[in-house]
């Protein structure tokens, strides 16, 4: 199947600025899906990060680097250092950096972004231990 | 006779029995389940994590009117969040220096509250770090050697645990906000646990060097997280370079100026 780059613009409001992990390189506002190949995952604190190879609308391999949070936090949301494995086909509900470099951000603070995978399972940010 | 006696005598104690069972219930139901454990309210023992709300990842922005040296020291600080965000800046953090306090309580990530005998300790989700408050009686020493945590003593006053810390370095922002501070800076945190789950949690912070008045932050809730482990969270600074070299730089990078 061809991959390809969906760029919607989907704009949503956004949480209250203080509920997040604010980063103001990071259009928070937008939720663009983009589609792709993982190529590595990295599980470090307090900066998870998610690598894949997207193709652009020429076909050209587009190397993406989203930003998410760190593993304490992934953890309680039910993410593992192995939830992403390099060759993952997914889905990822992002907000793209302002100047347009193919760089991102998905955490617990942008509500709505998250990762879709192939068979429809997905992994978000929602706290499982919250009371 | 002495039979029915005795059944009689053992229906009304079953029926007292029942009766008592049954108060012992309604009341346990109307007082809560919180109260019928008998909490210890100068126990403050688990993991616990601040609860969002007003002042977000530090003490607010409801701060006095800055000192000409207050004000200085905030311009030159470049913060990622708040009123003054742009991409990339200054935070300290983002070399993995120690946050400091009191920001470290404004990381809205787990700490775990340790008894001990004469001190209480706080360990830190956020960057790994142990802070130790003394319960023995001391007094805050006169001339502290500056900290990243600063120097803290404790004591009860009925429900309510009352910290008093000075001995502060001028390196750490209060928040992430960048809000500054001094070496002259002392502070008091007040806890009271309301209820199992739930600690109220006040902030004064006393710095003439930087602010004109007292600043009283804004208040917050701490909440119980029952069963959650604090992970191992060190922010290491060759891991936060490669990162910043991946993600956080291109992402802050301004077109045309590459």
């Amino acid at each position: 199947m061809k991959l390809q780059v969906l760029i919607l613009a989907l704009l949503f409001l956004c949480a209250p600025a203080w509920a997040h992990h604010g980063n103001s390189a990071y259009d928070e506002q937008a939720r663009v899906p983009v589609k792709g190949t993982v190529t590595e995952f990295v599980w470090t604190n307090p900066h998870s990060q998610i690598y894949l190879d997207v193709k652009d609308k020429n076909g050209n391999i587009v190397h993406w680097a989203v930003e998410t949070n760190s593993p304490g936090i992934l953890s309680r949301a039910g993410w593992t250092r192995r939830s992403l494995t390099p060759g993952d086909e997914v889905t990822i509900i992002l907000c793209p950096a302002k100047n347009g470099a193919p760089v991102a951000y998905i955490g617990s603070g942008d509500p709505g972004t998250k990762v879709i995978f192939a068979d429809g399972r997905e992994l978000d940010f929602k706290d499982k231990t919250a009371q | 006779m002495r039979r029915l006696a005795c059944s009689i005598r053992f229906l009304v104690a079953f029926v007292v029995s029942a009766l008592f069972a049954m108060s012992q219930t309604a009341q346990s139901q109307t007082t809560g389940q919180n109260n019928a454990r008998s909490l210890n309210t100068q126990d403050l023992s688990g993991v616990w994590q601040l609860a969002p709300g007003g002042g977000g990842q530090g003490p607010g922005d409801n701060f006095p009117p800055l000192t000409a040296w207050g004000q200085a020291k905030y311009d030159a600080n470049k913060p990622g969040y708040g009123p003054k965000a742009a991409p990339g800046g200054n935070d300290p953090i983002l070399k993995c220096d120690p946050m400091g306090f009191p920001r470290i309580l404004f990381v809205i990530w787990p700490f775990e509250i340790i008894h001990i005998p004469e001190r209480i300790l706080m360990f830190f989700e956020g960057q790994h770090t142990i802070r130790e408050i003394w319960m023995d009686g001391r007094k805050l020493p006169n001339d502290p050697d500056p900290r990243w945590y600063g120097y803290s003593v404790g004591k009860w006053e009925g429900d309510t645990l009352i910290v008093e810390s000075t001995g502060f370095n001028e390196k750490t922002w209060l928040g992430a906000q960048g809000q500054p501070h001094s070496d002259e800076m002392r502070t008091i945190e007040r806890y009271r646990r309301i209820d199992q789950d739930t600690i109220q949690f006040n902030l004064t912070i006393d710095d003439p060097k930087t602010y004109t008045k007292t600043w009283y932050a804004e208040p917050r809730l701490i909440k119980r997280k029952p069963g959650v482990e604090i992970p191992e969270s060190f922010c290491v600074a060759s891991e936060e370079e490669e990162f910043a070299r991946r993600i956080r730089e291109p992402a802050a990078r301004q077109p045309g100026k590459e």
